[in-house]
């Protein structure tokens, strides 16, 4: 991180700095995570495309922001360009990644089986990419759309206020997440979820109407999707396609499988474990001079990279061999014994 | 008129490997019903391990002949070790798909540590081409046409003329019945990993071949494209996932050549979420139950 002052950091020392920075990170990453797990691990829709409505609700916020692309001299195209405050570009992100999530929702209304709708959802995934990616005009392609203004909100204050308070809106959102979130995952919809996760068509037989349960479920999961990608988006002040693999999705169903399908609890564990502990701490492997010796030597400026991803996946696979129910169980309900 | 001629020949090219893969893929999913997603970086491996040997002065065809039975064992490993214990213990569908996928991302980024992220070459092939009907190929392509129409064809044979294609489709469609008829079904589905890895990893350096230039997203990248052939011609059908890789070929070297390249992959993603909504069952399927037959 090198000299404070020459980073631009103000009062701020670089620990600080870093400090800040994992923060958003937790809270961005905790409202994807709790988003992926209502729909994953409560109502099991194995959502392989759930990146797409943090995408979406990102580039929302990215457009809504930003001027029209001829007020920075053409330098970057893009559709829209309203120039809006950050509580309305915000607002906008929650929405986009609400739509988007029905959008990838509806692959689910035929009822295919649970693996090939996975499958489906990736291909959304994929195909999303390529489409941005390919379609300059749409929204910058491949180079993504930059120079937005960091900590949008407050740019008039001091950079370290800034920052500590952009850290504060992340937390704010994150506490208005998890009540909506809760008022999901507990309660008699709660129930009604899990019991379509676990038999659909008992469900259905009770007279619950199965897809529309899924859908909303969809569009609440986009929506925490959605607030996450803004509030990342925000905080980063740029946005491309390469920030949004599908593999990135991994990473989120990690966090969920590690901490524990369907409990809010044990995907918040999971999502420190992972996002924070594990990625950010592999990024320190570049610190062992062992290790950038072995980089510079095979010419692998990434390989720190490559050995995140190649833990998470591992992880992954570890915890589905050998403790399928995640650090912290979902806890089961219990109901009166049916004497028979 | 012309810019279609040569499409549809790049097609029938690109088509070939898809099949190649396609019908891999299906045999493997027809005997374990597994959705394997990490059949995508095996690809890979199989286009690395043939330019491990290629730089190492081995002919091309030798090396796709090594490093499909290099894959085909690791299919088998990969089976054996991780994907039948955990469906014996009643893993659910989505569990398996998202531990193929993690499996996947690993095989995919241990590539990459040892091979490195640039692109890599099989390097010039022979320069001589065949023009045919307006249509312009490469004597590699049509190798490789080839070599997808002899394998398919003999894939036909062996599953309906052999006793063990008999034992293969029987295993696929019931195991439990099939193990007391006498079927030793865990060598079954043994020969039929490792019959699907080696396609697999034929298709890696097929692949390798025709597209030139190639990195370690290689088979994620195709592996869309093959399940949407698979899908196309009803899982499990080597001559419908024939039919489907040439259908998916041609229609985005078609839509490449008259829309934007990069919309190569979308008309085949395009086709599979369509056929998954609309005939899951694949085009010549009539009931869903034709997923169980291997042929």
């Amino acid at each position: 991180m090198g000299d404070p002052a020459a980073d631009g950091l103000g009062a701020m020392g670089a620990w600080e700095f870093y400090l800040v920075v994992l923060l958003v990170y937790l809270g961005t990453d905790l409202l994807a995570a709790w988003g992926l797990n209502l729909e994953f691990g409560v109502t099991g829709v194995a959502n392989l495309g759930y990146i797409v409505t943090i995408a979406a609700g990102a580039y929302a916020y990215v457009i809504f922001t930003l001027g029209s692309p001829a007020s920075a001299g053409d330098f970057q195209m893009y559709v829209g360009g309203f120039g809006l405050p950050f509580p309305v570009a915000l607002a906008a992100g929650v929405v986009a990644g609400s739509v988007v999530g029905v959008l990838i929702g509806i692959t689910g209304l035929k009822r295919l089986r649970q693996d090939y709708q996975a499958i489906a959802m990736l291909v959304v995934s994929l195909m999303a990419a390529t489409v941005v990616s390919a379609d300059t005009p749409f929204l910058n392609g491949n180079a993504g759309l930059v120079l937005l203004p960091n900590f949008a909100p407050l740019s008039d204050q001091d950079p370290e206020i800034q920052r500590w308070a952009y850290v504060g809106i992340v937390a704010v959102c994150c506490v208005i997440g998890y009540f909506v979130l809760r008022r999901f995952t507990t309660g008699p919809i709660g129930r009604t979820l899990r019991a379509v996760r676990d038999d659909e068509y008992a469900a259905a037989a009770i007279g619950k109407d199965v897809v529309l349960l899924r859908l909303m479920v969809q569009a609440a999961g986009g929506a925490l999707g959605g607030l996450s990608g803004a509030l990342l988006v925000g905080f980063i002040g740029g946005w491309s396609p390469g920030a949004w693999a599908y593999v990135e999705t991994l990473a989120l169903l990690t966090a969920v499988i590690v901490g524990g399908m369907g409990n809010d609890r044990g995907v918040s564990v999971g999502t420190f474990l992972i996002a924070i502990l594990i990625l950010q701490g592999v990024q320190f492997l570049n610190d062992v001079p062992e290790l950038k010796a072995l980089e510079a030597q095979f010419n692998r400026p990434a390989l720190t990279q490559d050995l995140g991803w190649i833990v998470l996946g591992t992880l992954t696979i570890l915890f589905i061999w050998f403790r399928p129910q995640g650090i912290l169980p979902e806890r089961r309900p219990k109901y009166g014994e049916v004497r028979g | 008129m012309q810019l279609l001629i040569e499409a549809i020949g790049f097609g029938i090219a690109s088509g070939a490997v898809i099949a190649l893969g396609a019908v891999g893929f299906s045999v493997q999913f027809g005997m374990s019903n597994v959705l394997n997603i990490t059949y995508g970086a095996l690809m890979t491996l199989g286009a690395y391990v043939g330019l491990f040997l290629i730089d190492r002065g081995v002919t091309v065809w030798i090396a796709l002949a090594i490093a499909g039975i290099l894959v085909g064992l690791v299919s088998v490993a990969f089976n054996r070790g991780l994907l039948a214990p955990l469906m014996k213990r009643g893993t659910r569908a989505f569990a398996i798909v998202i531990v193929t996928v993690s499996a996947g991302v690993v095989l995919q980024y241990v590539i990459v540590v040892f091979a490195g992220p640039d692109a890599k070459s099989y390097g010039e092939q022979s320069g001589q081409t065949f023009h045919l009907l307006g249509m312009v190929l490469t004597a590699s392509e049509v190798t490789i046409i080839l070599l997808t129409s002899v394998l398919m064809l003999g894939l036909h044979l062996l599953l309906t003329r052999t006793t063990l294609g008999r034992a293969m489709r029987a295993t696929a469609s019931n195991r439990v019945l099939a193990q007391s008829c006498g079927i030793a079904t865990d060598r079954v589905s043994d020969i039929a990993w490792m019959l699907s890895g080696m396609l697999c990893g034929a298709a890696g350096v097929a692949l390798a071949i025709t597209t030139v230039s190639f990195d370690f997203s290689l088979g994620a990248v195709f592996l869309i494209p093959m399940i949407a052939a698979a899908v196309l011609g009803g899982i499990g059908q080597p001559y419908g996932a024939m039919v489907g890789g040439l259908v998916v070929g041609i229609a985005s070297e078609v839509a490449a050549a008259f829309t934007n390249p990069a919309y190569r992959e979308v008309v085949a993603f395009g086709i599979l979420i369509v056929m998954l909504l609309v005939r899951p069952h694949g085009l010549f399927g009539a009931v869903w139950a034709t997923r169980r037959l291997m042929a």
